[in-house]
């Protein structure tokens, strides 16, 4: 089984994160991976380690933060990593994203697709289901578990709004994967020291075979024009002292002032 | 007039009433409406379906659509946007919503926004507002292409009192079933438990409460209190509590209009799920834990000690006679 993983650098969101004049302000920012991107590459490495896959990881994106996280990929166990590296991709939306990904699928020879669910900078949690629309694949997601049963299928745990939904898919096909599927493990030094040597695959998009027309970089269906900084909820009254006495005041104060009791 | 179809939120054979809030915001920013409900055995909910505001209601009642799949629920869905013309389709906050909203738009090559909190509508230009990077910033987006598919945050629009529609109701044929993707079974652990989503209340649990004995004693203050029982990501981590209850960023986002953190410290993921709540209160035994700087009301205490006597204090004024 071929799998193809996907990773996206994103800002910390656990760092504070300013916005003036309509942008955010990159002084100070840090970029980490993706969490949920993390969990994808654990699942990948996981059906490599148990089910004798073969990964492929592909970051979507250029500089040396892109060229860390497919090398983070690495020392966690992925095998072979494509960077997509274009100038061309400094604007893109969830659909620029999915196009350029069907075009390194369909360079690939690949029986599953495993993205995470969302990136936490955008939180938008598209690009893998449309990926798999381009593609006419099968696609699940907010996975929470996998499990092969032959070379053309696996069963998927899903969280949807009535339970846990079992989906048995046909390979080949695509899932994205919430955080909560596993634990990502942390690699050892002399993982980390390997995964610097090995080779990673640098194409733009000519390379790729397609241009920024293509993949609708010049036609955004969306853009965001301004960010802001989000209404700030104030800490109220805060009550120390004796239990009995304080929970009585609160509970008054609920009923009384605030009137939600 | 721009045209916006709302996907009725069926849960469980009931009308959710994110249905009529959406409805209501169409109307307000001057929309025409329908709504797309889509499920099986759901024929005794088109009059409400009707009465929540939509002028038309296209309704695919299907046994094939009992179990969710998102692939036909997409096919309906587009095909219900195609004969209204719709401009903007909008979902309510929900699992089936993010699965099946980027499906139709890469369908009718419309643009897509998840968990807006508002929308504007100038001519023919809409605009949207959503929160992004864990709601630490407020994104406004433009949209280009001329149709919008989005998803509508919980909380985000209120149902107008006195909203009324006409029934005009239009079948759609039942989709194909997704060969590819066969859903076996939904195993629910969750049957006759207060949905999330719709409670007033919602109490939840953090790492502070320790083990299977702690979350049973704030259960039982949700049960009294008929409130829905929520988890920090913690508690689901360590097992104690079921996947599907955990509020955050990545779990149920909550705008109730209490809401009650019991032991959670505050971490941003788990803010991003319930800061629109109306009003918070907070017990937690560490009065530096960052839940306080966005709790109405804070308790500093032993949740142990404090939660039994917020449940006696709450009894005596909900039945002061007794």
């Amino acid at each position: 089984m071929k799998i193809l993983t996907t990773v996206k650098n994103v800002v910390d969101v656990e760092l504070n994160i300013h916005v003036e004049n309509g942008a955010i302000v990159e002084e100070g920012l840090q970029y980490v991976i993706n969490a949920w991107d993390e969990s994808a590459v654990e699942t990948a490495v996981q059906l490599k380690e148990n089910n004798n896959a073969e990964t492929t990881l592909v970051s979507v994106g250029g500089g040396e933060d892109n060229t860390k996280m497919i090398r983070r990929g690495y020392a966690m166990g992925i095998e072979s990593g494509i960077q997509i590296d274009d100038a061309a991709l400094a604007e893109g939306d969830s659909f620029v994203y999915a196009k350029v990904l069907q075009k390194v699928y369909e360079k690939g020879d690949y029986d599953l697709v495993i993205t995470g669910k969302q990136a936490q900078d955008t939180d938008n949690g598209q690009t893998g289901i449309i990926l798999a629309e381009y593609l006419g694949l099968p696609c699940v997601s907010n996975v929470i578990a996998i499990e092969v049963i032959d070379d053309q299928h696996i069963k998927v745990s899903r969280l949807g709004d009535a339970g846990t939904e079992i989906v048995e898919l046909e390979l080949p096909a695509v899932v994205t994967v919430d955080v909560s599927i596993n634990e990502p493990r942390l690699p050892q030094m002399r993982s980390i020291m390997m995964a610097k040597k090995k080779p990673i695959d640098v194409m733009d998009l000519a390379a790729l075979g397609t241009s920024h027309d293509e993949i609708g970089g010049a036609t955004l269906k969306s853009e965001v024009v301004e960010f802001m900084a989000p209404e700030k909820r104030e800490g109220g009254q805060k009550f120390e002292g004796d239990a009995a006495e304080i929970t009585a005041q609160v509970v008054g104060l609920l009923a009384n002032e605030a009137k939600v009791l | 007039m721009a045209k916006v179809l709302v996907i009725a939120d069926i849960k469980q054979g009931v009308l959710k009433g994110s249905t009529a809030e959406l409805l209501s915001k169409a109307k307000a920013i001057g929309a025409e409406t329908a709504v797309a409900a889509i499920g099986n055995n759901i024929e005794s909910l088109i009059p409400s379906l009707a009465t929540s505001g939509s002028d038309t209601q296209y309704v695919a009642d299907d046994p094939g659509l009992e179990l969710f799949s998102a692939g036909p629920y997409a096919c309906c869905v587009v095909d219900a946007a195609r004969q209204f013309g719709a401009d903007m389709i909008w979902f309510g906050f929900s699992e089936s919503g993010k699965a099946v909203a980027p499906r139709v738009a890469a369908q009718l090559d419309a643009a897509c926004a998840t968990d807006i909190t508002d929308v504007m509508l100038e001519g023919d230009q809409i605009e949207v507002i959503r929160p992004a990077i864990t709601n630490k910033v407020i994104q406004r987006v433009k949209v280009n292409a001329g149709q919008l598919v989005a998803v509508v945050r919980a909380g985000a629009f209120e149902a107008t009192e006195g909203i009324t529609g006409t029934e005009n109701v239009v079948r759609l044929s039942p989709p194909a079933p997704d060969l590819k993707a066969v859903i076996k079974e939904i195993v629910s652990e969750a049957s006759g438990e207060i949905d999330l989503a719709d409670a007033d209340v919602v109490i939840s649990v953090g790492r502070g409460v320790k083990d299977q004995a702690g979350v049973a004693l704030v259960k039982e203050l949700a049960d009294e209190l008929e409130a829905g029982f929520g988890s920090s990501r913690a508690m689901v981590d360590a097992g104690f509590m079921p996947h599907y209850k955990q509020v955050g960023q990545t779990g149920k986002i909550v705008a109730p209009t209490l809401y009650m953190a019991i032991g959670i410290s505050g971490a941003i993921q788990h803010l991003a799920g319930m800061k629109g709540s109306k009003v918070i209160l907070a017990v937690n035994k560490d009065p530096e834990a960052p839940i306080f700087n966005v709790a109405d009301y804070g308790i500093v205490g032993d949740l142990f000690e404090v939660v039994p006597i917020l449940r006696e204090e709450i009894k005596k004024i909900r039945s002061p006679a007794g």
